[in-house]
């Protein structure tokens, strides 16, 4: 008799999803579903607005990452208006940009992870979650406090407010950057800096207590895509770039697929499957079909398609972490390490760029009306990439548009991890918390964010389900 | 000096989801204040231990999916280790409350307002047909039943915080 173990919603990710894990007669895992089981829909309802609203609109659909949804939404309307936004504009998105991925990756790593790498996945719960961190290991907890408030107070600084700053405009930023912000902002650098280190010397010391699970959480062959730089004349090594550049795809043994591809044309590559138990869309590449060309994006991808960070620091962090395997690192388990690469890339990037001698200047936003009809906008959210598509009328209203998210392009890549984790750890019909919990942390790896739910009090329980065959409820666990 | 800390949590796309950011907007104008300090956001998040941390008195104030829309209620929300198990993306008011006490020793009085809604679907915002001559703004379309006790719960919070720092505040202007 076949069964189901189904764990609904996963805890500690954004919005609402579950885990069906499918057993054949003999207990052993057949297959796992990731579902996403909220709607989204707001690219059909974006339709009819003016296309301007766009970026204030769409950074409203996250809570966690407003910004990539700003810049990814920005720079489709600056192709709207076939426009070069000025150079200190694109400067200060870039620092904005950065803030939002050291603030989010502060927040997966810090506050969601590290219960499950201070204390091991079989750890008893109660102790197990973040106020645990604080008892145990307060430098740890106070650190991911102070970074997340860096990473918030540098967006707030630039765009006057924490959330949804409306500081980021079609054309450039609204307002230009004052000598006084610009040496607030720099004050901060000194303790991220000291975060940043102090956290990845610890990480890499607890690394190897993790040898399972770096074997078993999604490490499997798959491509990765990111952006990364553009070549430019002469010997090319592609660096880390999360507000512009041109896409590079690899495969699971580092070749390079494609290269120098223009974001804009990203319907060539990717095309997008769509599956009854999820909302949330399939995409995957093309020319190897569905759903073999499964890709994974975020972090360890972006880690994993360059040839270097392109900063001093990220880059010393950057070889040692290239070292763990020869070729790509494919174990999803390390999207911790690589976020914490990253947030030393961002804290260094920052610091380069308020230091241009131009960061100060008033030319920051430049004036058009709609040139084009359709604008593509893709940026490097914290989880990965993000494209916004838009298409406009006569009137610049919006007449469809299309979001391809980070944690979408993922889909495939979540689906297949948690059958990993289920088939080496899933051994019985009834469910155990540690067995639970590394089906849970290995979707955690990838941070996703579904975040258009409502956040109302009063629906964020945790249902835990085994199903037999004809749907019979056989084990039921709740946690609220 | 006693101070107080008003969070207005939700998304204003999703209909009733966004009452706490539409109510904080409000007490933006009610509460002008210097010892009163107004925050909205889509969602709790750990920082937000930090300002609590400062604050004599919270509250709190967020949309409910249980009891009869329009309905509202306060409550104390006290630290527990219900709360403390499901920490993620999305905090809960009682984990903020532990974070807060945990990281900087601090206890301020916290209280949850909430109000049942109705709807909670994506509802956009009201359309510059429905708004003739009004600037575009990005606030919530509520449904009729919570737009309609927002005034009371308006003039709760505003008592409540004459009560906590003793100054006279211009709730009398809630329509």
């Amino acid at each position: 008799m076949s069964k189901t173990i189904l764990i609904d919603p996963v805890t500690r990710i954004e919005g609402h999803s579950k885990i069906s894990i499918f057993l054949d007669d003999s207990g052993e895992v057949t297959d796992a579903r990731f579902h996403v089981t909220q709607y989204r829909g707001f690219e059909k309802f974006s339709e009819g607005r003016p296309f301007t609203e766009m970026p204030s609109l769409t950074a409203r659909t996250c809570g966690i990452c407003p910004v990539s949804h700003l810049m990814a939404s920005a720079k489709a309307c600056d192709a709207l208006m076939a426009v070069e936004i000025p150079q200190t504009a694109t400067k200060l998105r870039r620092i904005m940009n950065l803030a939002q991925l050291v603030q989010s990756h502060a927040l997966s790593f810090f506050h969601l992870s590290s219960p499950d790498l201070l204390f091991g996945m079989d750890a008893d719960p109660a102790r197990r979650n973040i106020l645990g961190v604080v008892e145990a290991h307060p430098q740890l907890a106070t650190d991911g406090v102070m970074l997340r408030k860096i990473g918030q107070e540098i967006i707030a600084l630039l765009g006057g407010k924490r959330i949804h700053p409306a500081w980021v405009v079609p054309g450039g930023v609204s307002e230009p950057l004052s000598e006084e912000k610009r040496d607030k902002i720099l004050s901060m650098i000194p303790e991220a800096y000291a975060i940043s280190h102090r956290t990845l010397a610890w990480y890499k010391d607890v690394l190897e207590q993790f040898r399972e699970e770096i074997r078993t959480f999604g490490n499997f062959p798959s491509m990765f895509m990111a952006l990364v730089t553009p070549q430019q004349q002469g010997e090319h090594k592609a660096e880390l770039e999360h507000y512009d550049g041109v896409l590079r795809f690899v495969d699971a043994s580092g070749n390079i697929v494609e290269d120098q591809v223009d974001p804009s044309l990203y319907q060539d590559y990717i095309a997008e499957a769509v599956e009854p138990y999820s909302y949330l869309k399939s995409p995957f590449f093309k020319a190897l079909g569905y759903p073999k060309g499964i890709y994974r994006v975020g972090p360890l991808a972006r880690l994993n398609v360059i040839d270097r960070c392109g900063t001093p620091k990220a880059d010393m962090e950057w070889a040692e972490f290239r070292a763990l395997r020869r070729g790509v690192i494919l174990s999803s388990f390390h999207q911790h390490y690589a976020r914490l690469v990253e947030i030393l890339y961002g804290i260094e990037r920052i610091e380069q760029l308020l230091n241009e001698p131009d960061i100060l200047s008033n030319h920051v936003r430049a004036f058009a009306k709609p040139n084009k009809f359709e604008g593509v906008g893709v940026a490097e959210a914290p989880r990965g990439t993000l494209i916004h598509h838009y298409k406009i009328d006569d009137n610049g209203l919006i007449t469809w548009a299309n979001m391809i998210i980070a944690t979408g392009h993922n889909n495939l890549a979540m689906n297949q991890s948690v059958k990993q984790v289920a088939q080496h750890y899933v051994k019985s019909d009834k469910l155990k918390e540690g067995m639970l919990n590394r089906v849970e942390a290995v979707i955690r790896t990838y941070d996703p964010c579904l975040s258009c739910s409502t956040h109302a009090i009063g629906r964020m329980p945790l249902l835990v389900e085994l199903i037999g065959h004809g749907g019979t409820v056989l084990d039921s666990v709740r946690r609220d | 000096m006693k101070r107080v800390l008003i969070i207005g949590c939700g998304n204003s796309l999703r209909g009733d989801d966004g009452l706490g950011r539409t109510a904080a907007e409000s007490l933006e104008t009610l509460l002008a204040n210097p010892r009163v300090e107004i925050l909205q956001t889509d969602q709790l998040t750990p920082e937000l231990a930090e300002p609590v941390s400062r604050a004599g008195l919270v509250i709190i104030i967020d949309a409910s999916h249980t009891g009869h829309p329009g309905t509202w209620t306060t409550e104390d929300v006290t630290i527990s280790a219900a709360g403390n198990s499901k920490l993620g993306h999305h905090f809960t008011p009682a984990s903020i409350l532990a974070y807060a006490s945990a990281l900087y020793h601090a206890n301020p009085r916290m209280l949850l307002v909430t109000v049942a809604g109705r709807s909670f679907e994506c509802s956009g915002f009201p359309s510059h047909e429905e708004n003739p001559g009004v600037p575009f703004r990005y606030s919530a379309r509520l449904t009729p039943e919570v737009e309609a006790a927002l005034p009371d719960v308006l003039r709760h919070i505003c008592a409540l915080v004459e009560r906590e720092i003793g100054a006279e505040m211009n709730h009398n202007h809630v329509v």
